[in-house]
């Protein structure tokens, strides 16, 4: 017995001892934060973390980046990608147990923008701006500056692209022909019957009505949270009362009548559970309802290799969330605050450095044609296919022969076209709530997909979603954002 | 002194046995024992420092067990309690009469050739990730496309939309967990089982014992401490749910909550929007502390009636 207990108490000591100098090791890395380093000849490393599907030639193209920024702030480059479905998690666990990196991709949908910025993941950047990142507040449109403020202050800086949301449906064009389609009628859901309607006739196998689970149709309602039926409704700016989504008619309408449309075949019947739309491969869909931005007819028929044409559904609007499309924030503990603005600086206002890291290597992955104008080159697709709006300031970019000559004037037009929505700029505190937002979750879960896609009827399903909501507490938390939500009215005027 | 000495002489005697040890040790202590530590997050505020986690970890704030709450706050906690914990009784029952069943009928076997092709069979469910098991599933229980509703409109019923309706899952789930375990179990049985002394049987046999009466008085007994063992480990986790099992194979669809949603998917669902790691440290908490408390107590109820069979 007597030596089970040394046994035991020796253990114990060999832990302590084990995770003391595994602290160790863990804090001593600060010190080789020097100021005196970050010129051409000493350059610091900076790490960036982003978004996408890993490509082979990054580090290759990063290596010659870094040539450039080597002379011209001191640093170098070191690109890590994790795919799509899988930055969001790796990146909380690198935030979170305070693994080293400097710039990050960070947004309302992947790595949260919002809730990692509270939690203290980024670091403010507003003093950093005025001395080091001047370009960025000349080139990056100033609705965007303003959204990306979380209590007044910056902890990313936004991709300069396009700003506000707008949906649109999108049809593809071979159906649009062959039933000579009046597309650019169709103004609301409603409106799509008769064209459902039509080609469900002459396409029995087609489900026309393209959705999968993450399916919605445009709202009337500027959500405070993707997960959350509260909002305020998108033409009330002025008085700014929460309500529930779901208990509003203008809703239930549009439920009601997706619910006809499942009921009558025009979606496929496992809308709520299908993850990806195999048909966007296949081409046997008519329609569905995506985001816009300018050009997206080409862009969009480009990468799906047959033709679609699409008409304005809902009114373009800002939002916090289109905001946050894509962002790039500084780590609260990155070694080289100053240096990573200083790039994200340089990344905001150079062309040659902003075309590199989106293009890659001249001659290698592009052609260039004219000062404006590039061509890719096979290696580009094989070995560097990075998603460009991950990557910084749009309006930087050269063009393709295929775009049209106004292409960023165009972009310009839209982003000074769209109202801001009513909620642009507030950002729920969600630390009171947090259990009942746990709650909320599983709810949102178990019923939006079959509610959206019309799998189920609204009339049975909307009562006992809401109350289930009510059940978790969307009361309670309703009226938290209602009280922040006024705090914050009161502080703007 | 002289303690010290001994005990000295004592690691030097057993050096070997030790040296054995030490992978596995070590293994645990960084593995296992290191990181209870971060266990306190479940009683913090954990906010991010810019010194790196430990220094997060000191300066957060402590809160009780507020992380805890939204386990308990909803109606939903009866239901993903209930479901949990139905669920797995229900495996553990099912799946040692199953597993113990195919170990004897494996080795009753008289062409062992033909017994290791059943075997491996068997096994290799166990192999699949639930993600490619909830494909295969889904090509039996797709709506339109469906092997199951393709079979029920040969009879001319009518077709059954598998994903909404809840009345069928708990059959579903439960057939698919004990298809996917029962290979592997079995086979820890079967090599128990083909360790007992030939000898027992041959003298059953001389006395006339049916195969019946050997299976009943000679292979259940010898079996039962490895039964009791392996029951025993499995109560400690009744309060884990397998997540891929009731995540992947409903295709994680909303009508079917009531009978698939267990304490994993619902801490996954709740938490990963925000990502709060103190919320997820208090779940995988709260489940192992529940864990033990069942390990601990069944294992005194174990030793009530034999102490040889019992864990500890």
């Amino acid at each position: 017995m007597a030596k089970a207990k040394k046994l035991l108490m020796m253990t114990f000591c060999l832990v302590m001892v084990a995770s003391l100098v595994l602290t160790g090791c863990g804090s001593k890395k600060e010190a080789t934060g020097g100021s005196t380093e970050g010129t051409a000849e000493k350059p610091v490393e900076l790490i960036w973390y982003t978004i996408g599907t890993p490509q082979k030639d990054v580090d290759k193209v990063m290596a010659k980046v870094s040539e450039y920024t080597k002379e011209k702030i001191g640093v170098t480059v070191k690109m890590k990608m994790y795919d799509w479905g899988e930055y969001n998690e790796k990146m909380q666990v690198i935030a979170n147990s305070g693994e080293p990196y400097d710039i990050a991709f960070t947004a309302s949908w992947a790595f949260d923008y919002v809730t990692n910025a509270k939690k203290g993941a980024f670091l403010a950047l507003d003093e950093l701006m005025a001395t080091k990142g001047q370009d960025i507040t000349k080139n990056v449109h100033p609705s965007f500056l303003e959204g990306a403020k979380i209590d007044g202050k910056t902890y990313a800086i936004p991709v300069n692209k396009e700003l506000p949301a707008q949906k649109v449906f999108r049809f593809n064009k071979k159906y649009v022909d062959k039933y000579g389609i009046d597309y650019k009628n169709v103004k609301t859901l409603q409106d799509l019957e008769p064209i459902l309607a039509k080609v469900k006739a002459g396409e029995p196998g087609m489900y026309p009505l393209s959705a999968d689970k993450q399916f919605k149709f445009g709202l009337n309602y500027d959500l405070i949270s993707e997960n959350l039926p509260i909002g305020v409704a998108l033409t009330d700016t002025n008085e700014m009362k929460l309500v529930n989504v779901l208990e509003q008619p203008d809703t239930m309408k549009d439920l009601e009548t997706m619910h006809e449309y499942y009921k009558k075949g025009y979606l496929k019947k496992d809308a709520s559970t299908a993850s990806s739309g195999d048909e966007m491969k296949t081409g046997n869909w008519l329609v569905d309802m995506p985001d816009t931005q300018p050009f997206a007819d080409a862009l969009w028929s480009q990468s799906m290799g047959y033709e679609v044409v699409s008409t304005p559904y809902t009114k373009p609007y800002v939002y916090n969330w289109s905001v946050m499309g894509a962002m790039h924030a500084v780590s609260a503990n990155s070694a080289y605050p100053e240096k990573a603005v200083e790039f994200l600086n340089l990344l905001n206002s150079d062309k040659t450095l902003r075309n590199m890291i989106n293009h890659g290597i001249e001659g290698e992955h592009f052609k260039r044609i004219d000062a404006e104008t590039i061509e890719f080159l096979p290696a580009k697709t094989e070995g560097y296919d990075m998603p460009g709006f991950t990557l910084g300031n749009f309006f930087l970019l050269d063009k393709l022969p295929t775009d049209p000559k106004d292409k960023w004037e165009q972009f310009e037009k839209f982003n000074n076209s769209a109202e801001n929505a009513p909620l642009l700029g507030f950002h729920f505190n969600a630390d009171k709530v947090k259990s009942e937002v746990a709650a909320l979750q599983n709810v949102k879960e178990e019923f939006y997909a079959s509610l959206f896609t019309g799998t189920v009827d609204p009339k049975v399903y909307v009562p006992k979603a809401i109350e289930k909501f009510k059940a978790a507490g969307l009361d309670k938390v309703q009226a938290e954002m209602q009280l922040q939500l006024d705090e914050w009215k009161a502080s703007k005027k | 002194m002289q303690t010290i000495m001994n005990s000295l002489k004592n690691l030097y005697r057993n050096r070997i046995f030790l040296l054995m040890v030490l992978p596995g040790a070590l293994w645990f202590l960084f593995f296992s024992y290191l990181p209870m530590l971060g266990t306190v997050i479940a009683f913090k505020d954990y906010r991010i420092h810019r010194d790196g986690f430990f220094a997060g970890l000191m300066q957060s704030e402590w809160v009780g067990f507020e992380n805890f709450e939204y386990l308990f706050s909803t109606n939903d906690a009866f239901l993903i309690t209930r479901n949990t914990i139905l669920y797995n009784f229900v495996f553990i029952i099912l799946g040692l009469v199953c597993s113990v069943a195919m170990a004897i009928i494996l080795s009753e076997i008289v062409n062992k050739r033909l017994a290791k092709v059943y075997q491996t069979g068997m096994f290799l469910p166990h192999f699949l990730s639930w993600v490619i098991v909830s494909y295969f599933t889904f090509s039996f229980l797709s709506v339109d496309k469906g092997v199951m509703n393709q079979i029920l409109a040969w009879f001319g019923a009518e077709p059954i939309s598998w994903y909404s309706e809840t009345k069928y899952w708990p059959y579903i789930l439960t057939f698919m967990n004990i298809w996917k375990g029962v290979g592997y179990s079995s086979v820890v049985y079967l090599a128990a089982i083909v360790g007992i002394d030939k000898t027992y049987y041959e003298a059953a046999m001389i006395d006339g014992a049916s195969k019946w009466q050997q299976i009943r008085h000679i292979t259940l007994p010898s079996i039962t401490p490895l039964i009791t063992i392996l029951t025993l480990l499995a109560i400690g986790r009744i309060f884990y749910a397998d997540f891929g099992l009731f995540y992947q194979i409903p295709r994680n669809s909303g009508p079917l909550y009531p009978v698939t949603n267990v304490i994993d998917t619902y801490v996954y669902r709740g938490l990963k929007a925000t990502g709060e790691i103190t919320m997820s440290t208090a779940a995988g908490l709260y489940q192992s502390f529940i864990g033990f408390i069942l390990v601990i107590s069944s294992n005194w109820i174990v030793r009530k009636f034999n102490k040889d069979n019992a864990l500890f």
